[in-house]
């Protein structure tokens, strides 16, 4: 049986212009890479205090 | 419902990732975060760079989470005033209770973050400083007494404590001084904002001084702050707190701005002290505190390396 893909209302809007559901789809891919960007920094932070702090505490190198 | 009349007029395609950044107020996460800086660099002792960088990291996050919490709490005279009517709540590009919500674990991350790389009491000065400047400032005296500028000043006055309590792990004479000269500068700095902002101020209801009390007395107050200032910002000098190069920096820029503040006193005037002049000193006095507080907190830092 084939897959039926997920319903996505916003795209299918009866009122919005084209050019309202591209700036919508764009919209939500900036705030989407923005979360992506913060956690990876969040991980790369929480990863940079571990080390520091596992090498200040001498339990490494 | 501010977000359901804009979308009666445009369909709402959701909020611009720079929406959400401006819930932070980036304009003041950027006096924070040079003020912390300088609150770690003066302190005693050595503080890994990692650990320093998370912690003026934390700094800002959580003066930002405050300021996202602020901007929730003050959708609706936002919505009033020219000056703010474009923020992302008000303007409906943003839910309250999602600003909301993304304040709160904003706060909650900066803290732990915080305590997590440096120690517990820069984290608890730092949670303090949320809820001051949220709850203490925001919710309860901004529109309730024209000192609301006064007493809140204390809220842009803890990076800097923040800054050495990562260092040292307590908090010392240094930077209470540095304290208590955000919070003497914060009056005159806003109020002179306020002189030719009053009306917007007025149309919101918030009580600022120029509104309740009127130009002239503010004027006044302005001169009187700044008088009260200068003898602050030079005694960690007179304490032997800091050396010359920092003494020499804060004596003169600190009459430069009794001079700026004395413009915004003597300025033409109406019989009730509404300016002649569209407020050009004031406007000029607010421009030059920024740059009196920078040089303050510069002169500070390259004390030390003298």
């Amino acid at each position: 049986m084939a897959k039926r893909p997920m319903p996505r209302p916003e795209l299918t809007q009866p009122n919005w212009t084209d050019e309202q559901r591209a700036e919508f789809i764009r919209r939500r891919r900036g705030r989407n890479f923005l979360l992506l960007a913060a956690l990876a920094a969040f991980c790369l932070m929480i990863y940079g205090i571990a080390i520091v702090k596992l090498h200040e505490y001498g339990q490494m190198w | 419902m501010m977000a359901t009349n804009d979308t009666a007029i445009t369909p709402h395609l959701g909020a611009e990732p720079g929406d959400w950044l401006a819930l932070l107020k980036p304009r003041v996460i950027s006096l924070v975060v040079f003020t912390g800086a300088i609150g770690l660099f003066i302190a005693p002792g050595h503080i890994n760079p990692v650990l320093a960088a998370v912690a003026i990291f934390c700094i800002a996050l959580g003066a930002g989470a405050a300021g996202a919490i602020n901007m929730w709490y003050d959708r609706d005279i936002d919505a009033m005033m020219r000056r703010t009517t474009d923020r992302p709540i008000p303007a409906g590009r943003i839910e309250a209770s999602g600003a909301l919500g993304y304040g709160i674990v904003l706060s909650v991350i900066s803290v732990l973050l915080l305590a997590m790389a440096t120690n517990l009491c820069a984290a608890a000065v730092l949670a303090f400083s949320i809820f001051y400047y949220a709850v203490i400032y925001t919710m309860w005296l901004k529109r309730r007494t024209p000192q609301n500028i006064v007493i809140g000043g204390g809220a842009g006055a803890f990076p800097a404590v923040i800054g050495w309590a990562a260092v040292t792990g307590h908090i010392g004479l240094l930077p209470m001084l540095l304290f208590a000269i955000v919070f003497f500068w914060t009056p005159p700095h806003f109020w002179s904002l306020a002189l030719y902002a009053a009306t917007d101020y007025e149309k919101a209801g918030i009580p600022m001084l120029p509104v309740v009390k009127g130009a002239k007395h503010t004027r006044l107050n302005v001169l009187v702050y700044s008088l009260l200032l200068l003898p602050l910002t030079v005694s960690p000098w007179a304490l032997g707190l800091t050396g010359w190069f920092y003494g020499v920096s804060a004596l003169i820029s600190g009459l430069a701005f009794v001079y700026f503040c004395w413009g915004v006193y003597a300025d033409k005037q109406d019989a009730e002290g509404k300016s002649l002049t569209k407020d050009k000193p004031a406007r000029a006095a607010f421009k030059f505190s920024i740059l009196y507080l920078f040089v303050l907190f510069l002169a500070c830092a390259i004390d030390k390396l003298v």
